[in-house]
C-alpha cells in the first residue's frame, strides 16, 4: 500500500445535521412519523382523533408492546440473538393458565404466580440452549416456536378454554375510558424494563455483552448468566402477555400468540434496536409500539381489509431494518 | 491456524461412504449421512414389524410423495444455509407460486408455460430476497421474515381469499406420476441434487459458498464475489420453490387454497439441518438434505400410522432440530480444542 488514494472530501450539505439527527436519534424520527400519522388519520378517518378511540386502542398496544420489550432485552445481547418463539410461548402460557383455572380449579392469585413461573421456565429453555449450550438463537427459537405451538395445540386439542373466573375479566375493563391493562400492566412493565436496562448492573451487562462479548468477559461480566437471563426475562414477559390476552378474549386460546412475533420484532427493529446487538432503548420502542398500534387502528376505522395490516407490518419490518443497517454503517455507530 | 479445517475441505457424502477405504471408518461414522441412513433403516424395520401397513409399497410412495417438495426446495435451502443465511419465506413463496401456476392452468396453460411461469415467479421472489439481503446488508432472517408475511398477503389478494377449484389435471404427472416405480417429483429432486452436488464440490463458485459461510469477511478479502453469490443462492432457492409449486398443484388435484405452504419452512429447514448442514454456515451436503427430507417424511407418516395425535409432529421436529444442531456444534468444538 504505497499510494493511498485520497477520498474526495464529502461535501457538507446544509441539511446534513438534520439528516444525521433523524438517522441517529431514532426517537426524533419516530416522533415526527407519529405526528405525521396522527395528522393524516385525524384529517382522513372519522372518529380517529377522539380520546375514546386513542385511549381504547392502547389495549392492543399492551400485548405487542410488552413482547417488543422482550425482543429488546434479547436482541440487545447481540451475537444474532432474537426470540422467534414469543408468539408460541404466549399461546402455551395462556393454555397453561387456562388449565390451572379450569381443570385444577386454582384461584386467580396462585394461577397467575404459577403462570409467570411457567413463562420463566419456557424462556429458560431457550436460554439454556442459547447461553449454556451455545447454539445459535435463531435456530433454537425457531425450533421452540414450533414445539411450543405444537404443545399448546396438543394440550387443548385445538379448542379454546372458556369459563375462566369472571374476576379475571376485570383486568380488561375501562377506567375513565382507558383500558385497565394499560395502566395496571403495561406502564409498570415499561418502567421496570426501563430501570432494568438503564440503572441496574445487570442491564448494563446486557449492553456490554451485545457490544463486545469478549470484552465483557474480560471485564468479569457474567456472560452466560446475562444471556440466559435475557431469554428468561423474555419468557416471563410472554407469560404476562398470556394473562392479559386471556382476560381480553375472556378465554385461553391455543392460538393466542399466533403472529405476535412478527409485530414484536417489527416494533423492536422500527424502534432502532440493532440486530447486531448493543444498540436499543426503551423509549423509542414504546413510541414505535404506539405507531404500529395506530397504523392498525386507523386502517380498521377506515374499513380497510385487515389482511393489509399484515402487509404493512411486513413492509415496515423490511424498511426499518434497511434503514437501521444504513444508519449504522453511515455513522459508524457499531 | 495450523489445523486444517477438514469440514470445509471434504464433506463426506454417500459417494465417499461407498469407498470406505479412502475416507476411513472414523470419518464414515462421523458423516451425518451415515447416521441418518442408520436411523431411517432402524425406524423403517421397527415400524414395519410393529405396523405391517407401514412397510407396504403404497405407504412408501405416500412418504416419498409427501416430502418431494421438501426435498426439491431443500436443495436450494442447503446452499442458503451453507452461506450462513436462512430463508423462512419459502412457505409463503410456495403459496404465491402455486396460486399463480394454478390460475394459469385454469386458463388452459400447458406444462411448459406452467413451468416457466412457476420458475419465473419463484426466482423473482428469490431475487428480491437476495437483493434486499445483499445490498441492504441486513440479516437474512429479518428480510425473509418480512417477506413471509408480505407474500402471504400477495397470494391472498391474488385469489381474493377464495379457493381455486375445478383445476384441470395438466400437472398430475408432476404430482403423482411415477417413472421406474419412483415418483417423478423425486427424479426432479435427485436431478437437482446431482447438479447441486457437482456445483458445490467441483465448481470454484460452489466452493465459494462454503468460504462465505465459514467467514464472510475473509472470503471477501480472498476475492469471493459476496454480493453475487448471496443473490445467487436466494434466487436459486426461489426458482426451486417454483418447481416445487408445480408438484404441489399436481398433488392438490382440483383445489388450491391460499393457506398453501403454511409451516412448509419448518419441514425444509428441519430436513437441511437434520441432514448435517451446519446452521452456522460453511458445512453441509445436498445428499444429507435429501436423506433429511426422507426422515422428516417418515416421522410425519409414523404419527399417522401409529395413530398418535399429529399435532405432536411439530414438537418432535423442533426437538430434532435442536438435537442435531447441538450434536453438530459439540463435534465442532471437540475438533477445535
Amino acid at each position: 500500500m504505497t499510494d493511498v488514494v485520497a477520498r474526495r472530501p464529502r461535501v457538507e450539505l446544509p441539511w446534513a445535521p438534520a439528516l444525521r439527527l433523524l438517522l441517529v436519534e431514532r426517537t426524533a424520527l419516530l416522533v415526527i412519523l407519529l405526528g405525521g400519522l396522527v395528522a393524516f388519520y385525524a384529517s382522513t378517518v372519522a372518529d380517529f382523533f377522539t380520546f375514546n378511540n386513542l385511549a381504547g386502542s392502547t389495549a392492543f398496544a399492551v400485548e405487542v408492546g410488552i413482547l417488543a420489550l422482550a425482543e429488546l432485552v434479547v436482541i440487545v445481547t447481540g451475537r444474532g440473538a432474537i426470540d422467534l418463539s414469543v408468539g408460541s410461548a404466549v399461546s402455551l402460557a395462556s393454555v397453561f393458565f387456562g388449565e390451572l383455572l379450569t381443570k385444577y380449579d386454582l384461584s386467580l392469585g396462585p394461577a397467575v404466580v404459577l403462570t409467570l413461573l411457567f413463562g420463566l421456565f419456557l424462556g429458560s429453555v431457550n436460554g439454556f440452549f442459547v447461553a449454556v449450550a451455545r447454539l445459535p438463537a435463531l435456530i433454537v427459537t425457531l425450533a421452540t416456536l414450533f414445539a411450543f405451538r405444537s404443545l399448546a395445540l396438543v394440550i387443548t386439542k385445538a379448542v379454546p378454554i372458556s369459563d375462566l373466573p369472571p374476576r379475571l375479566y376485570d383486568l380488561a375493563l375501562y377506567w375513565h375510558g382507558i383500558p385497565r391493562q394499560t395502566l395496571l400492566v403495561y406502564l409498570p412493565v415499561i418502567a421496570l424494563v426501563y430501570v432494568l436496562l438503564r440503572f441496574t448492573v445487570y442491564g448494563r451487562h446486557l449492553y456490554g455483552l451485545g457490544t463486545n462479548a469478549l470484552a465483557a468477559r474480560f471485564a468479569a461480566a457474567p456472560v452466560v448468566f446475562a444471556r440466559f437471563g435475557a431469554f428468561a426475562i423474555s419468557g416471563l414477559l410472554c407469560a404476562v402477555v398470556a394473562i392479559v390476552t386471556s382476560a381480553r378474549f375472556a378465554s385461553a386460546r391455543p392460538d393466542a400468540g399466533t403472529g405476535l412475533e412478527l409485530q414484536a420484532i417489527t416494533i423492536a427493529v422500527l424502534g432502532g434496536v440493532a440486530i447486531t446487538g448493543g444498540v436499543g432503548a426503551v423509549p423509542p420502542v414504546v413510541i414505535a409500539t404506539i405507531l404500529i398500534t395506530l397504523v392498525n387502528n386507523g386502517m380498521n376505522l377506515a374499513g380497510i381489509d385487515p389482511i393489509w395490516q399484515q402487509a404493512a407490518i411486513g413492509g415496515i419490518l423490511i424498511g426499518s431494518a434497511l434503514l437501521n443497517s444504513f444508519a449504522l454503517r453511515r455513522y459508524r455507530l457499531s | 491456524m495450523a489445523t486444517p479445517n477438514r469440514t470445509h475441505a471434504l464433506p463426506a457424502t454417500v459417494g465417499d461412504l461407498l469407498r470406505l477405504r479412502t475416507i476411513g471408518w472414523r470419518e464414515a461414522l462421523e458423516a451425518r449421512e451415515a447416521s441418518i441412513l442408520a436411523v431411517l433403516v432402524v425406524m423403517g424395520i421397527a415400524l414395519g414389524i410393529a405396523y405391517p401397513q407401514f412397510g407396504t409399497l403404497d405407504n412408501v410412495d405416500n412418504i416419498l410423495l409427501a416430502v418431494a417438495q421438501v426435498a426439491i426446495v431443500g436443495v436450494g435451502m442447503t446452499m442458503v444455509i451453507i452461506t450462513g443465511g436462512i430463508d423462512v419465506s419459502v412457505g409463503s413463496a410456495l403459496s404465491v407460486c402455486a396460486v399463480v401456476v394454478a390460475m394459469r392452468i385454469q386458463d388452459g396453460a400447458g406444462i411448459p408455460e406452467a413451468l416457466v411461469v412457476g420458475i419465473a415467479v419463484g426466482a423473482g421472489i428469490g431475487l428480491v430476497n437476495g437483493l434486499l439481503i445483499g445490498l441492504g446488508r441486513v440479516h437474512s432472517i429479518i428480510i425473509t421474515f418480512g417477506m413471509l408475511n408480505l407474500l402471504r398477503v400477495v397470494s391472498f389478494k391474488l385469489t381474493g381469499g377464495k379457493w381455486l377449484t375445478g383445476l384441470p389435471d395438466t400437472l398430475n404427472y408432476f404430482g403423482s406420476g411415477t417413472l421406474l416405480k419412483l415418483p417423478f417429483a423425486w427424479w426432479i429432486a435427485m436431478a437437482m441434487a446431482a447438479v447441486a452436488t457437482y456445483y458445490l464440490r467441483r465448481r470454484p463458485t460452489g466452493r465459494h459458498l462454503y468460504a462465505l459461510g465459514g467467514n464472510a469477511e475473509t472470503a471477501r478479502l480472498a476475492g469471493v464475489a459476496v454480493l453475487k453469490r448471496t443473490i445467487f443462492v436466494y434466487t436459486i432457492t426461489g426458482a426451486l420453490v417454483g418447481v416445487a409449486s408445480l408438484v404441489f398443484v399436481g398433488q392438490a388435484g382440483q383445489v388450491v387454497q391460499t393457506n398453501v405452504g403454511y409451516g412448509f419452512e419448518l419441514d425444509v429447514i428441519a430436513a437441511v439441518v437434520i441432514g448435517g448442514t451446519s446452521i452456522l454456515g460453511g458445512k453441509g451436503t445436498v445428499i444429507g438434505t435429501l436423506l433429511g427430507a426422507l426422515l422428516v417424511g417418515t416421522i410425519r407418516n409414523a404419527f399417522v400410522i401409529v395413530d398418535i395425535n399429529p399435532l405432536w409432529a411439530d414438537f418432535i421436529l423442533g426437538a430434532l432440530i435442536l438435537l442435531t444442531t447441538a450434536l453438530d456444534l459439540l463435534r465442532r468444538r471437540g475438533r477445535e480444542t
